[in-house]
């Protein structure tokens, strides 16, 4: 049982032009990278999308060994999606009998289509986490979202939020090897046995692990209170964003993407 | 029942960026009847060596034997250890989850498949062993009790399954002066009544008290082994290790550098009175008419 | 009482549902740069008084005040919670953030500090503790030692004028200990920080300039810590130990021994033995 094994916040640290630009900026871009993917109607039109990742990850320093681990997980989505594509789009080029359905021309090139986007998608999401540390990702999602704070949207509450969860998560992670280790010292069995029997194994690892959560947040709010903590009303940060000329560069770049993107469709290639 | 660990080696996540050796080639034997004190920092790798006495951790290389036995081996049921070693980890109030605390005691023998009459019996006995006698208590939420009930309850939980060696990671952590020393008669009290005892502790006074025997771990490895007169004899060394020595040693060293002629073998509180006392009618003048 | 930083006047408070963790008529004065103890067992009523002084708890009947200012009025809290800091038990639950100088930034953000100011402040206060190396560090990978130092720092940042101990060493191992002590003498040395330290560690208040026993939501004893240890019988009744000196200097004067009073520390007992026995 290595629940410590799991690696968190997977940032990568380097000094790299797409490090610094801003969390602002990151996020927005990461939005427009998902309009073009979704824009895209043709292989084609994925060109220029491929260059821009590539462009991204080279200038970002960070090891493409990396960027291809996080699709690892996804193998089997992706392989799914792509068969259930296959075989059950409709079509009117036969190219291949497989005796219980027949592949067609149309269905094979969308089944194509849909696993690449899929596989850009989680590919530019990794690159904003790999490049951002979570701190700041929250701090930038923060400010994108506090113009909302005029009809009542919590942007500070979500932020504070998401980061005290981040903050928590390993000291839990541990808390729940611990218990899960107590447990089996007293003879739990959390591996074998039916489905119905390892949930309920799971009750003398979850209700301790409940309650110390609502320890840790009592704890924490009162820490939280006696360090004058007031909501988001009147607090300055410790991090100001500022938009610098990469951050203007890179939304040029972005606004040429979506551009090209919308060019290739017009084309009606393949 | 003795356990033995064979040149046990331990290493965490291997091939990993977080790649770390808790321990490193380490040779024991637990003797059956013995008070054994595990001392060393925290990251020094006692808590892993805890946790290789009762199968919870598996040797990276080495071997673990129960009896000559190795646990690890196939065929070997790890139930009889998990049953024969009892283990109490740190801050054990942590693991309490049932309703009452009966139910709670119970969950060790429930998992040995015991019938139920035989589970009742177990559980008024465990509750007994640590002291929890008043009326009713066995209804109770273990969630409404103080700390350190809350810590006899995961203890007699341990109790319960009937070990033959009880496990114990710093059993008096975080308790106020008057639980902790009820904590240390209790497990003082085990031990006289035949119970292997293993314990983890940070405090040399306790270790003093309690042990016929302490091991003293550092960076994975075991550097001292004796029994508390041996290791404590050697203070200085310890104190190079960054640990604490029981406050009379220091007394000692104190009183041997200022040229009073306090033997080196007192450790422990009533020792020093005696041998102050001995010093002091030595030293008077009408001491010897 | 100009220079009283804490100033709690027969105070009393319970909870509604807690009787046994009350606080009843409790008097306490904590001159500017003075180190204080409360020794107390679990249960004493110690960290329900703590919580009284930062405001996060206001009193039923009497009045605490911090620095001249009265804990019962609601516009001075904040203002209270800066002056009077505050480190909890359990070094996980009292760190915010995943970065440690963004959890040091923590309180001067939440008192509206300029940024540009905040950076300086920051380094500051992890260099008085000796964290300055972990600024960059996630808390999960600090030993107990560090992360109570941390805490310290987020406190310290804020430029207190008294910082309040509650039980803050109680979950960490002697090294851990040790750490977070010589930090907080040094603090009160140094900078003339004002410290009340609660804790159930005899030896901890061994070093304060004053010691007040904590017994059923009272204070039952308060003076040095000679004239407070010096009484064993009396601390024993209050389910406190004495440390291990004192309790030895106890038996040896039953034997006859002509030990000095207020025998403390290992030095104190390797001087009176030594001036005994040559």
């Amino acid at each position: 049982m290595a629940m410590r094994d799991i690696t968190l916040g997977q940032y990568y640290p380097a000094d790299s032009a797409v490090h610094r630009l801003d969390p602002r900026v990151k996020i927005l871009l990461l939005i427009g990278l998902i309009v073009a993917i979704f824009m895209a109607r043709n292989l084609v039109a994925f060109i220029p999308v491929v260059l821009f990742l590539i462009l991204a990850t080279v200038l970002s320093q960070v090891p493409v060994r990396l960027m291809i681990k996080g699709i690892k997980p996804l193998r089997f989505i992706l392989v799914l999606t792509f068969l259930l594509n296959l075989f059950f789009l409709p079509g009117e080029t036969p190219l291949w009998d497989v005796g219980f359905a027949v592949i067609k021309k149309e269905a094979l090139l969308t089944a194509i289509l849909y696993s690449f986007r899929l596989v850009l998608l989680v590919m530019g999401s990794s690159l904003l986490t790999l490049t951002t540390p979570p701190i700041v990702l929250t701090d930038g999602l923060e400010r994108l979202l506090s113009p909302l704070k005029v009809i009542h949207f919590p942007a500070h509450e979500m932020a504070m939020m998401m980061s005290i969860a981040l903050r928590f998560i390993p000291t839990l992670l541990e808390e729940a090897d611990k218990i899960m280790k107590a447990q089996t010292a007293r003879g739990a069995d959390f591996e074998s046995g039916n489905l119905l029997k390892r949930a309920r194994a799971m009750v003398p690892l979850l209700v301790p692990l409940f309650v110390s959560a609502f320890r840790r947040a009592g704890d924490l709010a009162m820490a939280m209170e006696a360090r004058c903590y007031h909501g988001g009303e009147g607090r300055t940060r410790l991090r100001v964003l500022r938009i610098s000329d990469g951050d203007v560069a890179a939304c040029v770049l972005m606004a040429a993407l979506i551009f090209c993107v919308v060019a290739c469709n017009s084309l009606h290639l393949y | 029942m003795q356990i033995t660990l064979d040149h046990v080696t331990h290493t965490y996540q291997p091939g990993s960026p977080f790649q770390s050796t808790a321990l490193e080639d380490v040779s024991l034997t637990i003797r059956p009847g013995e008070f054994l004190a595990l001392i060393g920092h925290t990251g020094s790798g006692k808590s892993t060596l805890a946790q290789h006495i009762n199968g919870l951790l598996q040797p990276t290389s080495g071997r673990v034997l129960m009896d000559g036995q190795d646990i690890h081996e196939k065929g070997f049921d790890k139930k009889v250890v998990r049953r024969s070693v009892g283990l109490v980890f740190q801050y054990p109030e942590h693991q309490l989850f049932e309703e009452t605390v009966a139910r709670d005691v119970a969950f060790g023998p429930r998992n040995l498949g015991l019938p139920a009459d035989e589970i009742d019996g177990r559980v008024r006995e465990a509750l007994k062993k640590v002291g929890l006698t008043q009326a009713g208590i066995e209804e109770k939420s273990p969630f409404e009790l103080s700390g350190g009930q809350m810590r006899r309850v995961a203890i007699a939980g341990v109790l319960a399954m009937r070990p033959d060696m009880l496990v114990l990671d710093e059993p008096a952590a975080g308790l106020d002066p008057q639980s902790r020393e009820d904590m240390l008669q209790l497990i003082a009290q085990l031990h006289a009544q035949g119970a292997t005892i293993v314990m983890i502790s940070h405090s040399m006074d306790d270790v003093a008290r309690f042990a016929t025997r302490a091991v003293v771990m550092e960076h994975g490895r075991i550097t001292m082994e004796g029994t508390p007169e041996e290791i404590f004899r050697h203070a200085e060394r310890l104190e190079s290790m960054g640990l604490d020595v029981p406050s009379v040693c220091r007394l000692g060293i104190q009183l041997r550098q200022m040229g009073v002629n306090c033997p080196d073998s007192v450790f422990r509180e009533e020792q020093a009175v005696q041998a102050l006392l001995d010093l002091w009618k030595e030293g008077k003048p009408h001491g010897h008419a | 009482m100009a220079d009283a930083i804490i100033q709690v006047d027969h105070v009393s408070f319970s909870y509604e549902e807690d009787a046994a963790t009350a606080v009843r008529d409790v008097s306490l004065t904590v001159p500017r740069g003075e180190f204080h103890a409360i020794l107390g067992q679990n249960g004493s009523g110690k960290s329900t008084l703590a919580k009284l002084i930062n405001g996060l708890y206001l009193p039923t009947e009497g009045k605490v005040t911090v620095c001249g200012m009265d804990t019962q009025g609601e516009k001075d809290t904040w203002e209270i919670r800066r002056r009077a800091g505050m480190v909890f038990q359990n070094p996980d639950n009292q760190l915010v953030a995943t970065v440690v100088e963004d959890d040091v930034a923590f309180g001067l953000e939440n008192i509206g500090v300029p940024s540009q100011d905040m950076p300086a402040r920051i380094e500051k206060a992890l260099r008085d503790v000796g964290m300055e190396a972990f600024a960059g560090r996630a808390p999960h990978t600090l030993s107990g030692g560090q992360k109570q130092r941390v805490a310290i720092a987020g406190v310290l940042a804020m430029e207190p004028d008294a910082i309040i101990f509650d039980e803050s060493t109680a979950m960490l191992d002697p090294r851990g200990r040790r750490e977070v002590m010589d930090a907080v003498q040094r603090l009160n040395r140094e900078q003339g920080i004002t410290v009340l330290w609660i804790t159930h560690f005899m030896e901890e208040a061994v070093a304060a300039d004053r010691v007040h026993v904590m017994h059923d939501g009272q204070i039952v004893m308060s003076g040095t810590p000679r004239e407070v240890f010096s009484d064993a019988e009396r601390l024993a009744a209050y389910r406190l130990d004495v440390p291990p000196m004192a309790r030895i200097a106890q038996a040896l004067r039953q034997k006859g021994m002509p030990i000095a009073d207020g025998v403390l520390t290992v030095s104190d007992m390797a001087k009176e033995v030594a001036r005994l026995c040559k």
